[in-house]
């Protein structure tokens, strides 16, 4: 007991000294992660909205197959994207391998599913009169589908934080693609996974002090927008 | 000048018909009612011809031309019409940016915006509420505001569902003056549904009926289930709602919904006795005046509506709690199913 309390007390001192190391881990961990969340956020919501406006066959097994890659292991895509960028893959030449933009890549596709569900969920549940509502106003197939996601904006929203929350504590992504090299790719999970190996608890304790008060915030973020949606 | 034809305009939903109109004439500036039970297939109308929904048969012709439903010939016509549902729909805005709306999509200047929301809430008195959110208003400024925001877009038609049946009784004289303000002022053609027969009659310069679908010859207030118990050769015997016995035209034994026309009811004396069948005693529960007609509601067992020109009234003169004799030829009943 004493030496997970040395540990977490240690930690805290770590955090309030602001150590340089610790927090460019974090400044990454944050950089990649919210490049990734826009990127997969303007993908994702036009594709939910899409297929949500759209009507066509196997428009339930589209949805079925986004809700399926939900479940997605980090280390599939991890994999996957490898294959791809690595030197003898199709995206070889572009040496995108153990970069920032790497890890960008990988957790992009790792979350564009969940915005792409929660998006159709939003949209959805906008009452089907919205829509009328906006037509007999005058407005055009494309006026229209701005005003529902206007008004499923919080839904949306609370999907782009979901989303953040996902990226910003995977570790399989950033360990295959990114390399956990320092001072370039190394992430808080990364990072933490490293000094756990080491032994470096304190060091690791930080991080993980850090990552959950980023996640309880997220937490916050979107339980107050949950909350307004609704009012 | 008629705005809208209908030509036998139909609606299918999953093989079933919900709406097969053969032919319907609205003409340009006035004011139409349409009455029926619920899933009549009155909104379905409206929405159709709001240009919301598609009819799955027949043709509509709005200003004489044939109505094609692609997104770019239709887009324009919506333009010209407002449909204002029974709940109306905001969005999370406020009163001030809902009603902005469509004359953004207008594209008309900020001076006018500005001028024509004022005038428009001025109209339905409720300029004091531009600044309020619009989901948070109560049942009667919901349909006030919404209304306004319909009058602002200045189009030819305005269809109105149901406009006053989740408002109180003080809104509802509100609103029926309003939608007859809004006519003889900008002559806007104005359709709307409703239930009260009353609303109707003081609103409506004319009323159509409608039931399964269909227009009908009467109003759906004499609207009845029955049971054929005995099959004669030209006469049967029904009974209606269980309690009174009547006899009708049917063609086979079974459970029926039947209409009677109370406009082929008669009243009565006492003692003509060439009405033997299908006359009742009954007590007189309701009189209002109807355009040139009297609706009087007679009881015995069920509620029946009858309707008498204002001379046939004056001549009988029944008075609420009195006693009259009605006969209800078989010809005035109607089998719906």
């Amino acid at each position: 007991m004493s030496f997970f309390v040395d540990s977490f007390y240690s930690a805290l001192v770590l955090i309030l000294s602001c150590d340089k190391e610790l927090f460019f881990i974090v400044l990454v961990s944050l950089k990649v992660s919210a490049i990734s969340t826009i990127l997969a956020s303007l993908a994702g919501v036009l594709l939910g909205c899409s297929i949500s406006f759209a009507s066509f066959k196997g428009k339930k097994m589209v949805i079925t197959l986004f809700n399926t890659l939900l479940s997605l292991p980090t280390v599939v895509i991890g994999l996957f994207v490898y294959a791809m960028i690595s030197r003898r893959g199709f995206f070889g030449p572009f040496d995108l391998l153990y970069t920032k933009k790497a890890i960008i890549i990988g957790q992009t596709i790792l979350i564009i599913p969940v915005i792409v569900t929660f998006t159709i969920s939003a949209v959805s549940q906008i009452d089907k009169r919205y829509r009328k509502t906006a037509m007999t106003l005058g407005a055009n197939l494309f006026q229209t589908s701005w005003l529902i996601v206007k008004e499923a904006k919080f839904g949306i929203t609370a999907a782009v934080i979901a989303a953040f929350g996902r990226v910003i504590s995977e570790v399989g992504i950033s360990m295959i693609l990114g390399g956990n090299a320092k001072g370039f790719t190394r992430t808080m999970t990364t990072a933490m996974a490293l000094e756990y190996d080491k032994g470096e608890f304190v060091f690791a304790t930080a991080l993980g002090i850090i990552l959950l008060l980023l996640s309880f915030g997220i937490n916050i973020i979107f339980q107050i927008i949950q909350g307004k949606s609704e009012k | 000048m008629t705005i809208y034809t209908l030509a036998n305009v139909t609606k299918v939903y999953k093989n079933k018909t919900v709406l097969n109109i053969r032919s319907l004439k609205i003409k340009k500036g006035y004011i139409y009612a349409l009455i029926g039970p619920n899933g009549a297939g009155k909104s379905t109308l409206l929405n159709i011809l709001g240009f919301l929904e598609l009819p799955s048969s027949g043709t509509i012709y709005y200003r004489s031309s044939p109505v094609i439903f692609s997104q770019k010939k239709i887009c324009p016509l919506r333009k010209e019409i407002v449909v204002v549902n029974q709940h109306p729909i905001f969005f999370s805005t406020t009163v001030y940016k809902n009603i902005e709306l469509g004359l953004k999509i207008r594209k008309f200047s900020k001076k006018k915006r500005d001028k024509i929301i004022e005038e428009s809430l001025d109209l339905v008195g409720m300029r004091h509420m531009v600044k309020a959110m619009a989901q948070k208003l109560s049942g009667g400024e919901t349909q006030r505001i919404a209304i306004a925001r319909a009058v602002a877009l200045s189009p030819n038609v305005i269809l109105c569902d149901e406009p006053t049946s989740s408002v109180d009784s003080e809104n509802q004289i509100i609103i029926a003056n309003l939608l007859k303000q809004i006519n003889e002022q900008k002559k806007t053609t104005l359709i709307f549904t409703s239930h009260n027969r009353f609303q109707t009659a003081f609103l409506a310069h004319q009323t159509f009926f409608i039931n399964n679908g269909e227009i009908t010859f009467a109003s759906y207030e004499n609207l009845f289930a029955a049971k054929v118990i005995l099959k004669g050769q030209e006469f049967s015997k029904c009974i209606i709602e269980n309690t009174l016995n009547l006899t009708i035209i049917a063609h086979k034994v079974g459970c029926i919904r039947l209409l009677i026309d109370p406009e082929k009811i008669y009243i009565c004396e006492f003692k003509e006795e060439k009405f033997a069948n299908n006359s009742l005693y009954a007590r007189v529960v309701q009189i209002s005046e109807e355009k040139e007609k009297v609706r009087i509601m007679v009881f015995f067992r069920i509620n029946i509506t009858v309707i008498v020109s204002a001379d046939k009234y004056k001549a009988t003169n029944p008075l609420i709690g009195d006693m009259i004799r009605i006969y209800i030829p078989p010809e005035a009943i109607k089998i719906l199913s």
